[in-house]
């Protein structure tokens, strides 16, 4: 069953054309890694998905969301980019926690503000979500004090709180010390193996063949190539996929 | 112990104590025109700035042209504009209605800045997890921007109130009686004007002292969540 299904999606800053017309189909549990040097377009793509990016043309299905590009910005239009927003949880890089708010505040805030749900309702909600990220005991410290592998799984229980369809990932890792990033990947491992569908953007080989079903490399706005992560990784057919993993290794 | 400048030679610790009674109903102006004008500034100030940051059409021209208008000209001429100016078009206003205005216009165009600078420096990355969850740009700036950008604006805005406290002396050229007015009308009577100005400028330093305190103690509170 396809949960994520795009189609020939363009996107340019400016006069800079970053995607140059990708399309993907993301099937249910499916766990797709997404690699290329930077500035490839990957992030770009990323966050096109839930309009963070507003693509300048294709299509984007995410479960019964569809949007198609272009189209006047109107009152409908936004709450259909909201509706699709609510299915897809989105972790960024640099966390992104709200910082006046603690662990538990941060992962209630979406169920109430969105959905009205009641304090103590979400807050139930919430600390299961917690304890499953491994952060039960660190419901009531501010995001300041939590080291950064710990603010990134407060960050992905944040997402997790509005149950999303699907969740993406932008270079989960990147923004944390070597020793805090295994703690972040065996979260999003765990994930997996309960059956989440999840897009990610990362440059952890040794996680992508772990936990990949697929393995995409972008280059240049487009992708190159695709497949398992033994195709890609150790029978690439493409020239720029080798490059890439050369000069990587 | 201050002497009379006369010379009599006598204590003028009872002229200070006479004329305190007087002293302390003026503070009492002086702290209502403050309070008062600070509380209209802020929505002004909030307002004007919300209306620059969303670019609303028109409301953005005029908000900015105020903003250049107040910033650009003195308070006393804007005081004298609205107290001596306006009758002349058929908007007149009694003195403390006048100062009033004159203290929450120009306030209100220099708290919109901080306000704007406020909004703007919450990272950008709090928008963006704010909407990815499926939130409205209202509510994402009600609940997440705002709170954050009114910490980083409490030093700038306790600054301006301290301002504006001591701009409330201004409006005494329009024959308000707050503290500097009623200085002068004492210092009229008894030709003390040493004492009396110093009291009257001890009584703006007691003031400001507190409000500073009651400020920086919020902006502690206010930041809690900072502390490791």
């Amino acid at each position: 069953m396809k949960v994520i299904q795009v189609e020939n999606i363009k996107k340019a800053f400016g006069e800079n054309p970053v995607l140059r017309g990708v399309d993907l189909t993301v099937n249910k549990s499916e766990v797709v890694v997404i690699m290329g040097p930077s500035g490839s377009g990957k992030s770009t793509f990323l966050r096109c998905l839930t309009y963070l990016e507003e693509p300048n043309e294709g299509l984007i299905q995410i479960g019964p969301h569809e949007l198609h590009t272009g189209g006047k910005l109107d009152r409908k239009r936004k709450k259909e980019i909201r509706e699709l927003r609510k299915k897809t949880g989105f972790v960024f890089q640099s966390f992104n926690l709200f910082p006046n708010m603690t662990a538990i505040e941060n992962v209630m805030e979406g169920p109430m503000t969105i959905h009205g749900v009641k304090s103590n309702e979400a807050k139930k909600v919430a600390e299961v979500l917690l304890c499953k990220v491994g952060l039960g005991d660190r419901c009531d410290h501010y995001p300041v004090q939590l080291s950064g592998g710990q603010q990134q799984r407060v960050a992905i229980a944040r997402a997790l709180s509005l149950n999303p369809t699907v969740m993406l990932y932008d270079e989960p890792t990147s923004a944390l010390d070597p020793e805090l990033v295994r703690e972040v990947l065996q979260v999003i491992k765990d994930l997996a193996e309960e059956g989440m569908t999840m897009v990610i953007v990362t440059h952890e080989m040794n996680f992508a063949r772990e936990v990949a079903d697929r393995v995409i490399f972008m280059d240049d706005g487009y992708i190159v190539e695709q497949g398992t992560p033994e195709e890609i990784f150790d029978h690439p057919k493409e020239e720029r996929t080798k490059q890439f993993l050369t000069m990587t290794k | 112990m201050l002497e009379s400048l006369e010379g009599s030679g006598s204590v003028d610790v009872t002229i200070i104590i006479d004329s305190l009674p007087s002293l302390v109903k003026a503070t009492v102006m002086t702290l209502f025109l403050s309070c008062l004008s600070v509380l209209i500034a802020l929505v002004i100030g909030f307002s004007t700035a919300l209306i620059r940051i969303l670019k609303v059409k028109i409301l953005y021209e005029i908000a900015s042209m105020y903003i250049s208008i107040i910033r650009g000209t003195p308070l006393l001429v804007q005081i004298f504009v609205i107290y001596y100016g306006l009758p002349q078009i058929g908007i007149s206003l009694d003195p403390i209605s006048s100062g009033i205005m004159a203290l929450s216009l120009n306030a209100g165009a220099y708290l919109s800045e901080s306000f704007r600078a406020s909004i703007l420096a919450v990272d950008r990355g709090q928008m963006e997890a704010a909407i990815s969850m499926g939130m409205t740009y209202g509510q994402a700036m009600r609940r997440i921007i705002l709170p954050q950008s009114l910490r980083i604006a409490i030093p700038t805005l306790s600054n301006s109130f301290i301002v504006l406290v001591k701009d409330t002396s201004l409006v005494s050229v329009i024959t308000v009686t707050e503290l500097l007015q009623m200085s002068s009308l004492i210092i009229a009577k008894t030709f003390e004007p040493l004492t009396i100005y110093l009291v009257a400028a001890a009584i703006y330093w007691i003031l400001i002292t507190f409000f500073t305190t009651m400020l920086d103690k919020f902006e502690k509170r206010s930041s809690k969540y900072l502390a490791r």
